[in-house]
């Protein structure tokens, strides 16, 4: 074999090492994670030992773990998949760094839906429980499905998925505030806690419904890892040479990455940041190769989110932080150090 | 000599400016094709109606006898590689992966250790092994532009299609990019043949078997360097003065590998305003300039 050709191999390994060495890391910070919390607090063993049956600890412990913890610290870690996933796959398709889950105006359908439920009292389902979670599931469907009509047209450019995406962020942004200024104080109340992201609002069954979700979508974001290659490095004209039909290629990845979104959102709140973090930080360790870059986000998604939840419970505890506001306090000054690292400084 | 592609009445326009006016085209196997034009006279767009980045309203084009519109994008990129004129984007990849996209329209999901040494041949045919792993938006413009030029050449294609290859390129490498074009195409185990559009005359004429020259829409001279490159011609297309110098076959062949048959040397411009009309033309033959023979 090829000299060159060795060392290219040998470079994968080394990016798949690292991205291993960080699946680890998230896989202790969860068990670390179900240990920790204003109530009870284990070392890291004992959780171990109690997740895996070897010691049956209290009753309390018990329920504490498998009953409270462990749901909202999976939601952490599918959310952050699903948000670093969305958010990777979106600035790849439209060749845009600034571009995260939320800019398609996703978000703000949902947040639309929610304003529906909680202020208006309009709900698609008749169930106060899940009332809020189909308003905002729905209504950011709606958007998904005006980016399925977007494609239609023709030579739709990526600045304009992006451009139509502000404009519906605004429509519905000025809706919201409308119904705002009409509402009680019980409602702007209860509709800013949703807008804050929280993964404490999701049952076992609606992780478990969102993680089936994930795992059917996430392979066939991995499917189309060449296509974006040739799509983010070069553009429409250069992945039709690749053999790469842009238009079909792009409107299909925005529909995955956003019902990837909404499903997310539609149960947790606003969490926006990771989807933008995530992706640059995972092009840090594996470049923009996709068929690297989509695991590498995906894991560093994971362990975002979890890490931001878990120092939300613990840092004030007994007050919880809402893991939307953790991210961005905590992530925002490490992803600006992260890009601004290695730069010179103008003399 | 085997047709590689073949392109009848292809007309292109944006709106009401039309571009193309039925074109036609014939390229044979190993076969290096220079195209010669102003600005805007439709060589970018020709090339791209041939990828079908651009949908002509109308004309036929087949490739290896097979209708280009028939095909899918796969299937046609397995016979086709477009290199536009810049690549500049907001990601990045090391070279090595830039190339290995070439591949893509070869293989499923997986690379395996052919497309890699592939792509590891290819990086040291073009000279840029140095580069394998470094950055893409890290290089040169001319650097790039060889990058991009080296995914096209691992793609494999019947045909390449260049929009001007060597636009960035300092002096040496825009001699090296063409002679590597030459070799390529001249490869008779594996025939390809290259369309380039091209700016500078001397460049056509060295490396080319054809040049069409391209005027307003339309193709108005092809053939043999030496039968396209009058100063008539030049004059009509590019609006310049110029000497054209021809050589014959011994003389060109001592001097240099690639030997042009002709030289041509820009005087100055026609400044009449009508200077793309029959008259300035004529004007210029009489008066201001001679047309020179060697031998």
């Amino acid at each position: 074999m090829d000299s060159l050709s060795k060392q290219h191999i040998e470079k994968g390994k080394h990016q798949i090492f690292l991205v291993t060495i960080l699946s680890i890391s998230t896989i202790l910070l969860a068990i670390f994670a179900l240990g920790q919390g204003s109530s009870t607090n284990l070392d890291m063993w004992t959780t171990m030992r109690i997740i895996l049956g070897l010691e049956s600890g209290s009753e309390l412990q018990s329920d504490i773990i498998w009953q409270l913890r462990f749901p909202r610290i999976l939601m952490a870690i599918i959310g952050g998949i699903a948000l670093a996933t969305a958010g990777a796959l979106m600035q790849g398709c439209l060749g845009n760094p600034l571009v995260s889950p939320l800019t398609l105006g996703v978000a703000s359908g949902a947040a639309l839906g929610a304003a529906f439920a909680i202020v208006l009292g309009f709900t698609i389902v008749n169930r106060p429980e899940l009332g809020i979670v189909a308003n905002a599931f729905l209504f950011s469907l709606v958007v998904v499905y005006i980016i399925i009509q977007l494609g239609n047209f023709r030579s739709i450019s990526a600045e304009s998925y992006i451009l139509v995406g502000i404009a519906i962020t605004f429509i519905a942004g000025a809706i919201v505030s409308t119904m705002q200024y009409f509402a009680t104080d019980a409602q702007l109340s209860q509709l800013a806690h949703w807008s804050f992201g929280s993964l404490s609002r999701p049952e076992m069954e609606n992780v478990v419904f969102i993680g089936f979700i994930v795992i059917i979508l996430l392979p066939q974001a991995l499917i189309w890892s060449w296509d974006l290659n040739a799509l983010s490095l070069g553009g429409d004209d250069f992945a039709i040479s690749t053999g790469v039909d842009p238009a079909t290629i792009r409107r299909n990845i925005l529909v995955l990455s956003a019902l990837m979104t909404s499903v997310v959102i539609a149960f947790t709140g606003l969490i926006g940041f990771v989807g933008l973090a995530a992706p640059h930080m995972a092009r840090q360790i594996v470049g923009n190769d996709f068929r690297k870059l989509i695991p590498c986000s995906a894991v560093f998604g994971a362990f975002l989110m979890l890490f931001a939840d878990t120092l939300g419970r613990t840092l004030f505890a007994p007050i919880v932080i809402p893991v939307g506001i953790m991210l961005s306090v905590i992530g925002g000054p490490f992803f600006m150090y992260l890009l601004l690292k290695g730069r010179g400084v103008k003399s | 000599m085997n047709s590689i592609l073949q392109a009848n009445d292809i007309s292109f326009s944006w709106g009401e400016n039309h571009v193309l006016k039925g074109l036609d085209l014939d390229i044979g196997e190993n076969e290096l094709i220079s195209i010669l034009g102003v600005n805007g006279a439709g060589k970018s767009t020709l090339l791209k109606c041939l990828n079908r980045i651009l949908t002509p309203q109308s004309g036929k084009i087949q490739v290896s006898s097979k209708d280009v519109f028939s095909l899918s994008l796969l299937e046609l990129s397995k016979l086709m590689s477009y290199v536009p004129q810049s690549v500049r984007s907001s990601f990045s990849m090391d070279v090595f992966d830039v190339v290995l996209l070439g591949r893509r329209p070869h293989i499923s999901w997986r690379i395996n250790d052919n497309d890699r040494d592939k792509v590891s041949e290819t990086l040291r045919i073009l000279k840029l092994e140095d580069f394998a792993f470094r950055r893409f938006d890290q290089l040169s413009g001319g650097e790039r532009q060889r990058v991009i030029i080296a995914k096209a050449v691992a793609q494999d294609p019947k045909i390449f299609l260049l929009d001007e290859p060597t636009s960035d390129l300092d002096l040496k490498s825009q001699i090296e990019i063409m002679k590597s074009l030459r070799t390529l195409v001249s490869d008779s185990e594996s025939p390809k043949s290259a369309l380039v559009a091209i700016h500078d005359i001397n460049i056509a004429a060295r490396f080319s078997d054809r040049i069409l020259l391209l005027h307003d829409g339309q193709i108005i001279s092809q053939g043999t360097p030496k039968e396209v490159l009058t100063t008539e011609n030049i004059a009509k297309v590019f609006g310049v003065t110029s000497e054209v110098e021809i050589f014959s076959p011994s003389e060109a062949e001592e001097t240099e590998v690639y030997s042009p048959s002709v030289r041509v040397i820009i005087k100055d411009e026609i400044s009449d305003d009508a200077s793309l009309s029959e008259k300035s033309v004529d004007k210029f033959h009489h008066g201001r300039s001679k047309s020179t023979e060697t031998k």
